[in-house]
């Protein structure tokens, strides 16, 4: 029979229901399924929603709708997205049958090239940087090296604007908006966690799925008052590279890794069989950075105890 | 939390600077590549799955960037940029579809009049997966389920593209994904 639930509502197809009353809640039933689509789909209102939540406390029958409703959007939303094939921007240039060096254009274009005083080159990488967080770049670069990830477009950058240089590592890899939940069902074989709040009260802002050659990669960003933080998660791969930059050897915990340090910034990698798990802080690498680390790498986390 | 924001307005806060915009109208072939390579991901891969053929989904990317780009004075600025394309790109799709069928038909009859009859494989004896059901649909309702949970819309950004109330697409959607179970039921019998 089961216990009665905490508000006191009996399931539908409780025995205890008179059969009158089964009746409402069947009445009740067929107007709720047909809210059920949107309610999966985030598009109701406070009010409704809350009808709705309230009416699936206590029918089996419409839960289980919504987790088929559930399991077909992410059947239907596929797995990693493919990428159009450089030839076809090719295509698009020979028909549209201009020349493609804006100098050439300057008799017709002169006032969309004066951008209110900003030189032309420098707003391109703002919107490069700050505009690109939804689409990603199809880049030939990124199908091309298979076994290589490289951080030198996020340490490049990092002097100027952290959060500007996470964005420009998110376009280098196609970064895709996710969450938490569907990001461990993309990415099955990688070992991480992105808890909604990491030790120090770092909060989850944003959660992104990446492309790495063949790969996919997991990236978040946190904020600490203003603080960024980001992790990458990626399988194991055969080069990383970082720029200019030089990576030496660390010790977080009990496990050895690799830093990259620019100014204040550190991007530590700690690789394990199935994954690496790279941050990138401004944290004390013995204070602060092992419990972060521990936080991120839940397979490893008896390594990063003090 | 950012990643949970719905799709086509946050989506095109990216996109959808003026000067970029402005560039592109002009005709200035850099903003153009800019433009294209911000958005072509999303619809490439929705013409992909709208047509289940590489070589026609890119076909058919080119076909809309062309277009889109030639009718780009036509834009007003009001919807997102990305839904311009967007629709473009379903319209490309469906016409194609529509091409397609028409061709199709043709084929039959040509062959029928050869005295060559196919046979189709029997339905009662395939097991459909998810990717099965969805080439069976319509185009229209591929398109809307397809907008919704791989390009990640919302109602109103659907709306937009598909240039209807935003108060129908629940409806359309409910359909549509009925229709989805109802061919996928009667593929597992």
């Amino acid at each position: 029979m089961g216990s009665r639930p905490a508000r006191g509502r009996l399931p539908v197809d409780d025995p205890r229901i008179r059969g009158d009353q089964r009746g409402e809640i069947g009445m009740c039933c067929e107007k709720i399924e047909k809210e059920l689509g949107c309610y999966v789909d985030g598009e109701l209102t406070e009010t409704r929603r809350s009808a709705v939540e309230a009416h699936l406390e206590s029918c089996s029958k419409c839960r289980a709708e919504v987790g088929e409703l559930r399991e077909l959007a992410i059947g239907i939303a596929g797995t990693v997205p493919p990428v159009a094939p450089d030839a076809v921007w090719e295509g698009i240039e020979r028909r549209l049958g201009q020349p493609a060096d804006p100098a050439a254009q300057s008799g017709r274009s002169a006032r969309s090239l004066r951008l209110r005083g900003v030189p032309w080159a420098i707003a391109a990488v703002v919107v490069l940087a700050v505009g690109l967080g939804w689409f990603g770049l199809s880049s030939s670069d990124t199908s091309a090296q298979a076994s290589t990830v490289d951080f030198g477009v996020l340490l490049e950058a990092l002097p100027l604007d952290a959060n500007k240089a996470f964005q420009r590592f998110l376009v280098r890899y196609g970064g895709k908006p996710t969450t938490p939940i569907a990001a461990k069902r993309i990415a099955p074989d990688l070992d991480f966690d992105t808890p909604p709040e990491l030790p120090g009260g770092f909060k989850l802002r944003s959660v992104f799925q990446l492309r790495i050659g063949n790969a996919t990669g997991i990236a978040a960003s946190y904020d600490r008052d203003g603080e960024f933080l980001a992790v990458v998660f990626h399988p194991p791969m055969k080069h990383e590279k970082f720029g200019t930059h030089q990576d030496y050897p660390c010790v977080i915990g009990k496990h050895c890794g690799h830093k990259v340090q620019v100014g204040d910034w550190k991007l530590v990698h700690l690789t394990d069989a199935t994954t690496c798990h790279c941050l990138l802080s401004k944290l004390d690498e013995k204070s602060e950075m092992p419990e972060v680390m521990s936080a991120i790498a839940p397979n490893s986390r008896n390594r990063f105890e003090h | 939390m950012g990643c949970e924001s719905g799709g086509l307005v946050v989506a095109s806060k990216a996109v959808n600077d003026k000067d970029l915009i402005e560039r592109c109208r002009a005709g200035e072939r850099s903003a153009q590549r800019q433009l294209y390579e911000q958005t072509s991901p999303r619809i490439y891969r929705l013409l992909l799955r709208m047509t289940g053929h590489e070589g026609d989904a890119s076909d058919l990317t080119q076909e809309t960037y062309v277009k889109g780009f030639q009718r780009f004075d036509q834009f007003d600025g009001r919807s997102a940029v990305a839904s311009w394309f967007y629709r473009i790109a379903i319209n490309e799709a469906l016409q194609f579809r529509r091409r397609r069928s028409v061709a199709a038909a043709k084929l039959v009859t040509m062959s029928r009049s050869q005295s060559c009859e196919a046979s189709p494989p029997s339905g009662a004896d395939l097991k459909m997966d998810l990717q099965d059901a969805m080439a069976a649909l319509t185009p229209n309702d591929r398109a809307l389920l397809l907008l919704r949970y791989q390009e990640g819309l919302d109602y109103r950004g659907m709306a937009e593209v598909l240039k209807c109330p935003e108060g129908t697409i629940a409806s359309r959607l409910n359909r549509a994904r009925d229709r989805l179970r109802d061919i996928l039921r009667k593929s597992y019998g």
